[in-house]
């Protein structure tokens, strides 16, 4: 794929432009970069596509190989790695809290103990997820105002 | 596991290893006050609690895992530990001339006071945490806060 970037001036907006044969899963992902990047994300429910505002996002799930993201009623099929999808929005409150798990803080409402060590995110809707022993420190951190490990 | 792994693992053991000192320690008050209160001992009776908590506590990191257990194959584990303890202690209780085993509350009462330890220790441990998720909470209030203003 031949990259161009060219200089405007700033009379003029600035634009990503994407020229391509077919819609690949190349091409795809550089949309939902581009996507996720105005704060919204490409994610697929019941076969149709939708753009999904990062903030209303409250987690995103990696399940047999695939990553589901949950608002506050519905869930979407994106299709990215949960390690992709984790750099994407480290800078848009969400954390990593488990092995196949990330949350958004924003949307957390408390914290409380789970058993053996463990501790349970009660987000805002209602839901209940785990946070495992292993990312509690990264989680405190984060939240005393640095950056996650 | 890593070195940071193995400090965490001691810290954690040597934390329960003090918890399950003084609940022993209390526990032999209360049984020895209540049920054998003309007994004397030796000096030697010192080393009981101190013996007694570190058979809790290796019972309690036999069972204990790295991965995120399921609550069901926790609770297994939780009884396998308690097993565990519970037959380590009668069976020290059974060859140690200074516990009367011959009296029949001795054993049960031997038993039922591991039990009272094992979920005393779960309890406090809980309350800790407790503390610790409130601390949580109140910091992710305040993070919060912050990137709404940010926003």
């Amino acid at each position: 794929m031949k990259l161009e970037i060219r200089k405007v001036p700033e009379s003029e907006p600035e634009t990503v432009e994407i020229r391509y044969h077919w819609v690949t899963s190349e091409i795809q992902e550089i949309i939902s970069f581009v996507k996720s990047r105005q704060g919204q994300l490409s994610a697929a429910r019941d076969g149709k596509r939708f753009e999904v505002p990062v903030v209303d996002l409250f987690y995103a799930e990696s399940v047999d190989d695939r990553v589901f993201l949950y608002t506050a009623s519905d869930s979407y099929e994106i299709r990215m790695k949960l390690y992709e999808l984790e750099d994407l929005l480290k800078n848009k409150c969400f954390l990593r809290i488990s092995k196949s798990m990330l949350v958004n803080l924003m949307k957390v409402s408390s914290v409380r103990p789970a058993l053996n060590g463990r501790f349970s995110a009660i987000l805002k809707n209602g839901e209940e997820i785990i946070i495992s022993r292993k990312y509690v420190p990264a989680l405190k951190q984060v939240l005393k105002g640095g950056e996650a490990r | 596991m890593t070195r940071s792994g193995w400090k965490k693992l001691l810290i954690s053991a040597l934390r329960l290893y003090t918890l399950l000192v003084a609940l022993i320690t209390v526990l032999m008050i209360i049984l020895g006050t209540l049920l054998d209160r003309g007994r004397v001992f030796s000096y030697e009776a010192f080393f009981s609690p101190l013996l007694y908590a570190l058979i809790g506590t290796a019972a309690a990191m036999v069972t204990r895992s790295d991965k995120e257990p399921s609550v069901r194959s926790l609770i297994i584990r939780k009884v396998i530990s308690l097993l565990l303890i519970e037959g380590a202690i009668l069976f020290l209780a059974l060859n140690s001339p200074a516990i009367p085993t011959e009296k029949s509350w001795v054993l049960p009462g031997l038993a039922l006071g591991v039990l009272a330890v094992f979920v005393l220790a779960h309890v406090i441990q809980y309350a800790a945490d407790s503390k610790e998720a409130e601390q949580l909470s109140a910091d992710l209030a305040r993070y919060q806060e912050k990137q709404t203003g940010r926003i």
